[in-house]
């Protein structure tokens, strides 16, 4: 979206906007706001009037750890994303723009493939007898196969490779908008390469990855498939662990709170990155 | 607020309500619902004209959700048992109508009041001929990582068999199963923890095996002699097989109830077993169905290794399963 775009709908008034806001307003209402109340209701009366699902989930040991896994995940998906993404941003934001359609495409068209199929795929190239493992042997660069999935790892290559896309598009926005002339004035005045990307590129930045970074984040804590997938149950998130309880043990009123904190957390995360960084510039702008 | 929630749900699940002389029937999709399509509803349609709409995967929350809201689409299910006797109890289930559905020659392990057997099935240990040497001979193998190096996969999700395994591994009766000593089996569990690799459904298993990500492990038969089938070098040991089984039930307040009992009938009759099992390599509940079968089929089947057989006891798992469920998921998130 450009800056102009966004400016014209800042200036349409409140009540001009209000009444076509109608129809998406009784949507959210009718399918969000009302589950979600449905469902904090459930927590607090299943089995029984109380808030000792909250309890559970807070104090025993196993579900604190679930709530850490999904919160170190989704970190570390995050950061690895805003590494790998930055390059490429960087190198769309200055290349020739027909070129850079072309690269766009690439990136975007990966989006439109099935999240199953790209997980599986994943886990052909990282199993122990995987393309990547077999073709480190056969090089005799590793004698023993490397643990790539079912792990950590594993979870950190899928998600980071599905999130990518979300971290690049606000990322380009904002360097495109950034003024080349800064940079060449930084290496006019005597910043050697990295001085002007720490003093100047990152700085001016930091809105996109903010927001990019928040957008990963947050989808991260949710996400389910690729986790369960190329994972070890000892890294099992927040998503599987509710799915669990509601499908298979039929515990709703521990899947509701264990899925209304989730809620509530994103809910503030998202506050507090409006508070930092601002609405507008959330957006992927400056 | 309740109240609105279930009506909304009600609302968009009635709109998908089946028409006369329709039924649904759920399963769990994949080759197993395909060999059911196959051996079962396609010969009802053609006998009764009853049409019988496929449906899937089998979600025990979805079928809560709509016992509680009223508006059951799901006519015939395929669950696994320790569920099946749960919900029973939680009143999620209709009794069956034993004058629709012949019981004289059920297998009286997989027949309950509200649950008809749909197929039944053993535990094996099965393993890759090219990345073991030597031959398992039993459980206790699976937890030997000196004599036997490298990953093994068992079942990932909180069900009967990885803990009865582990315990007759560790040297526990077959008649002293009972109650589980859950202690016991996660001690063992531990010692080989690292080692092993989770499968969460047939399909992965295969997989696994099939491609020596895994070297052995605890698999469904019908899913080694599918792949022995396919031609894949493995190998099997039936010793202390442990049978479990999946039922066929019909949720409470089922439209077609009538047209449901009908499909039960048909689906647990001898032929409707016999070809089911010719399909899938799994057992059939009707004692009468092995005359219907080939004799290669019948070798294959765990009705043809019964010695030293052991039944997975459905009746404790389902008394304790929420707390069993509880452990499990907490040992293996360590």
């Amino acid at each position: 979206m450009s800056v102009e775009t966004r400016q014209s709908f800042g200036i349409v008034r409140m009540p001009a906007g209000f009444g076509g806001l109608l129809p998406a307003l009784i949507l959210i209402a009718l399918f969000f706001v009302i589950p979600v109340l449905a469902l904090l209701l459930r927590s607090v009366t299943e089995p029984a009037p109380g808030l000792q699902n909250y309890a559970t989930l807070l104090y025993d040991g196993t579900y604190a750890r679930v709530f850490f896994n999904t919160f170190l995940v989704a970190a570390v998906v995050t950061a690895v994303t805003v590494l790998v993404a930055f390059p490429v941003a960087w190198m769309l934001a200055i290349m020739p723009s027909a070129l850079a359609s072309i690269v766009f495409g690439v990136i975007i068209l990966s989006m439109w493939t099935n999240l199953l199929t790209r997980t599986y795929a994943w886990m052909v190239l990282l199993q122990r007898t995987g393309v990547i493992n077999r073709t480190l042997i056969a090089l005799g660069i590793v004698d023993q196969p490397l643990p790539l999935i079912n792990n950590l790892t594993g979870v950190t290559i899928g998600m980071v490779y599905i999130m990518l896309p979300f971290m690049i598009l606000p990322l380009v926005g904002t360097l495109r908008a950034i003024d080349p002339m800064t940079l060449r004035a930084a290496a006019l005045c005597g910043a050697s390469p990295f001085q002007a990307f720490r003093r100047i590129l990152l700085p001016l930045s930091l809105p996109g990855i903010a927001a990019g970074g928040l957008m990963v984040f947050v989808m991260s804590l949710g996400y389910f498939v690729t986790p369960a997938l190329l994972g070890g149950t000892s890294n099992m998130m927040l998503a599987e662990m509710i799915a669990q309880m509601i499908q298979s043990l039929l515990n709703w009123g521990l899947g509701s709170a264990a899925a209304f904190i989730l809620l509530v957390v994103t809910i503030a995360l998202y506050a507090l990155q409006l508070r930092l960084v601002g609405p507008r510039r959330m957006s992927g702008g400056n | 607020m309740k109240l609105i929630f279930t009506g909304i749900l009600a609302a968009l699940l009635a709109t998908t309500a089946a028409k006369a002389e329709e039924m649904v029937f759920t399963s769990w999709g994949g080759t197993t619902q395909e060999a059911q399509t196959k051996s079962w509803a396609e010969p009802f349609t053609a006998a009764s004209g009853i049409k019988v709409l496929q449906d899937g995967p089998t979600d025990y929350g979805k079928l809560k959700a709509m016992v509680d809201a009223g508006a059951v689409n799901w006519d015939v299910v395929d669950v696994e048992m320790d569920f099946a006797i749960k919900a029973a109890k939680d009143g999620l289930l209709e009794p069956i109508d034993f004058k629709a559905v012949p019981k004289a020659d059920l297998d009286p392990r997989f027949t309950t009041d509200h649950a008809v057997g749909s197929f039944y099935y053993s535990f094996v240990l099965a393993w890759n001929k090219g990345a073991v040497s030597g031959e398992p001979a039993g459980w206790a193998d699976m937890f030997d990582t000196k004599k036997f190096p490298g990953k093994r996969t068992f079942y990932k999700w909180s069900a009967p068999g990885v803990i009865e395994i582990a315990l007759l591994a560790d040297g526990v009766p077959a008649d002293k199963l009972y109650p589980l000593d859950l202690d016991r089996a996660f001690k063992k569990l531990d010692t080989i923890k690292s080692d092993i690799v989770w499968w969460s459904g047939g399909a992965e298993s295969q997989q696994l095996i099939a491609s020596g990500e895994a070297a052995f492990g605890q698999l469904w038969n019908g899913r080694v002699f599918a792949l022995e089938k396919d031609g894949a070098d493995v190998g099997v040991s039936w010793a202390q097989n442990l049978t479990a089984a999946d039922v066929l039930v019909v949720p409470k307040g089922a439209k077609n109830k009538d047209a449901a009992m009908k499909f039960l009938a048909a689906a647990s009759s001898p032929v409707g077993q016999a070809k089911f099992a010719e399909a899938s390599g799994y057992a059939p509940v009707n004692t009468k169905a092995k005359a219907e079968m080939a004799a290669d089929v019948v070798k294959s089947l765990p009705d043809a290794h019964v010695d030293g057989q052991i039944n997975l006891d459905m009746n404790y798992w389902a008394e304790n399963r929420d707390a069993i469920a509880t452990r499990w998921y907490a040992w293996q998130a360590k």
